[in-house]
């Protein structure tokens, strides 16, 4: 298991093909009206993360990685996607228009993409072959699921959001560093599970007292 | 080493049980039982840490350090009462109004125990990921508490805690990332480590821009979590929605540990990039938490929202002090981390008990309650002085050590608009408390709760007068030894 690397990855053109995968179902989730749509881009958002790690785990060698890769998609890509579905199956009440309308966000998302492309360059220097364009992309992702959580009003919107954001963190460690501990990540992935289980029982209980899960209106709370 | 490992199993461990016994009577004392011993195993932590320094266990995954020891005893020293108090009040709870709390009995203190575990095991973690695994363990459970009640408000609350939470903690394992990939340039690819004691030994060697931007991310990350200004705002609400025991353990251990987190990585940053820039960091934003709380606190009504902007206001202080950096501030920091734990907790004790006898959250529906009650009265009038920071309580002697330290300090200017704001949150609680305490009493005002509840109340006056007028050898020891931790 003890391997050497070479200066890191050559920049690779599977890699960066699944890296504008995980950015482009990003963006599509974003760009989409309907819940299902949306829990459909992250699925696919997934399935990137997963290939990517895949891919690092064939060219490394490393066991350990390839193991990380196949949990990550089982849990990402398949568990938490069907937990959203089912929750968004049960939805009752119509889709709630966007705060910010789709065109008006979609030209923000690509504003935001091209900022965190320019900034990571500046602060990471592009001379450095990180996995060739993932940490820009994982940064670029992040900032597309923060908009997708302060833009939308639907509760389940806001979980696809930050799980989208939680996926960006997942390629920067492993564009970064190649993963961390196993241990780690399944403990990270568990929380995972269990956070986006427990929002959604927030989620049913929302609906459940107010008819919607419009989160605009939840605001009994002042002072 | 079995010590640290029992003190993280053994509360999960009770709450098995208890949601194995789940209705049956025993969940009390098995909860009491389970917690009188985590509070025993603190104190013997502490006792060996102090007389043979720091303990390793679970191959390199437990670490217990002089931090770790103080938040530990923060955290048994704040369940045990919390717990004894709950009990009852729970029960009247269940009794009173069970369209409210619907949940299986015996979940509540499943409930609770499970987070005791999840911040003893952040306590005492010596692995980034692992502290972050137990962070947001925390979040999940308490979010739980959070909308325990089947009420709008609940709901909304649980909600807000738990997405904005979520978001702020995985800032937070960026920050970890970070910090993991900078290891790689010393250690070399696959050698780098998550061990934040190696990490902080190495510090000087990782690349300043990436501890300093792992800081950034830690810092509103578990910031958030701690409840720093501006990412305070599920704060008050939390506070205000979760069963009050259950908020009591929040404002106080939890936030001790989240604080514990943030602090782990300014270790880094001062072992790594000098105290200077993540010390200024911690002041800005613990000046700003006081100063956002005043406004709030002038013209609060309600109980539990008051003191949830008081808990931003002690969390501030302690992220001021700390920043200053210098020995008198660290030293104040710690010990009001300390302190402020035992004030908060019988605040909010007081408060259930206040809420059980009258059905209201709102303040003005208390009066004259040193006529109507004096032993309440008088635990009111002690937790009042204990948040304002008045003599004899010990937040007194943390506060004043704190400007006094900041005075010293380069960043005066700093302790000057704390002071202000500090006078303005005597004059908020002031008038609030006088209002509870003294003039007419209301009619027919009877404590809803067995006599019982006041004994940890008095137990925990008791301890912060104590810790205002005398201040122990192994109390200081203790805190000097947690001082290291930050600057060794």
């Amino acid at each position: 298991m003890n391997l050497h690397l070479p200066q890191w990855l050559p920049q690779s053109n599977t890699v960066n093909l699944l890296a504008g995968l995980f950015l482009l179902s990003a963006l599509y989730a974003a760009g989409q009206r309907r819940v299902v749509a949306c829990i459909a881009g992250y699925r696919w958002n997934s399935i990137a993360l997963g290939l990517i790690a895949l891919t690092v785990a064939l060219v490394t060698g490393t066991r350990h990685i390839a193991f990380a890769a196949l949990l990550v998609m089982g849990v990402k890509a398949i568990v938490i996607p069907g937990l959203l579905a089912k929750h968004a199956s049960r939805m009752k009440g119509r889709d709630v228009e966007p705060l910010i309308g789709i065109p008006a966000g979609m030209l923000i998302c690509g504003a935001l993409v091209v900022v965190a492309f320019s900034q990571t360059r500046a602060l990471f220097g592009s001379g450095q072959n990180i996995l060739g364009s993932c940490l820009p992309i994982s940064v670029a992702t992040t900032l597309v699921g923060l908009f997708l959580m302060v833009s939308r009003r639907q509760a389940l919107l806001q979980v696809v959001g930050l799980v989208l954001v939680e996926n960006a963190i997942f390629l920067a460690a492993v564009s970064l560093t190649y993963g961390m501990p196993l241990v780690v990540e399944m403990g990270v992935l568990l929380d995972l599970l269990v956070g986006v289980a427990l929002l959604g029982l927030f989620v049913g209980r929302i609906e459940e007292l107010q008819g919607d899960s419009d989160t605009t209106r939840l605001s009994s709370l002042k002072g | 080493m079995l010590l640290l490992l029992s003190l993280v199993l053994l509360p999960l461990l009770a709450a098995g049980i208890c949601l194995a016994l789940g209705g049956r009577a025993g969940t009390t004392r098995v909860t009491l039982i389970s917690l009188a011993a985590m509070l025993t195993l603190a104190l013997v932590l502490a006792a060996r840490v102090l007389a043979g320094g720091d303990l390793q266990a679970a191959g390199g995954w437990l670490h217990a350090d002089g931090l770790s020891v103080l938040v530990a005893c923060i955290i048994t020293g704040v369940a045990l009462p919390c717990a004894a108090y709950g009990a009852d009040y729970m029960r009247h709870v269940q009794q009173q109004d069970h369209a409210d709390a619907r949940w299986a009995p015996g979940r509540y203190e499943a409930l609770t125990l499970a987070l005791i575990a999840c911040m003893m095991l952040s306590a005492l973690a010596d692995n980034l990921g692992l502290l972050w695994i137990a962070i947001e363990g925390s979040t999940l459970t308490s979010a739980l508490l959070v909308g325990y009640y089947r009420r709008p408000g609940s709901v909304e609350a649980g909600w807000k805690y738990l997405i904005l939470c979520s978001v702020g903690i995985s800032l937070a394992l960026f920050a970890t990332v970070l910090l993991f990939y900078s290891g790689a340039a010393v250690f070399g690819e696959q050698g780098s480590t998550l061990r934040w004691t190696t990490l902080r030994e190495v510090a000087a060697q990782l690349d300043p821009r990436f501890v300093k931007l792992a800081f950034l991310f830690a810092l509103v990350g578990y910031g958030t979590k701690a409840g720093l200004a501006p990412m305070h705002s599920w704060l008050p609400d939390a506070y205000s929605q979760a069963p009050t025991p259950a908020a009591a353990l929040m404002s106080t251990a939890l936030l001790a540990t989240s604080l514990a987190a943030l602090l782990r990585f300014h270790a880094i940053a001062v072992a790594g990039v000098g105290p200077d820039w993540s010390g200024a960091l911690l002041t800005g934003f613990g000046v700003l938490s006081i100063v956002v709380a005043v406004p709030f606190m002038l013209v609060q009504g309600e109980y539990k929202r008051l003191l949830a902007y008081s808990s931003l206001e002690h969390t501030g202080l302690v992220a001021l002090a700390v920043g200053l950096g210098t020995p008198l501030a660290l030293f104040a920091g710690l010990l009001h981390l300390l302190v402020q734990s035992l004030v908060k907790t019988l605040a909010f004790l007081v408060g259930g008990s206040l809420l059980r006898a009258s059905g209201s959250r709102r303040m003005d529906h208390y009066a004259g309650l040193i006529d109507a009650d004096p032993r309440l009265g008088t635990l009111v009038v002690v937790a009042g002085l204990g948040l304002a920071g008045l003599p004899p309580l010990g937040t007194f002697v943390s506060e004043w050590m704190t400007l006094a330290g900041g005075f010293a300090s380069r960043h005066a200017g700093a302790a000057i608009v704390a002071l202000i704001a500090l006078a303005l949150v005597f004059i908020a609680l002031a008038y609030h408390f006088s209002h509870i305490v003294l003039g007419r009493a209301r009619e027919g005002f009877v404590d809803a709760l067995p006599g019982r509840t006041r004994v940890p109340m008095a137990m925990l006056a008791v301890g912060a007068i104590l810790l205002g007028v005398w201040l122990p050898t192994p109390v200081r020891d203790l805190i000097e030894h947690a001082m290291r931790s930050i600057r060794p």
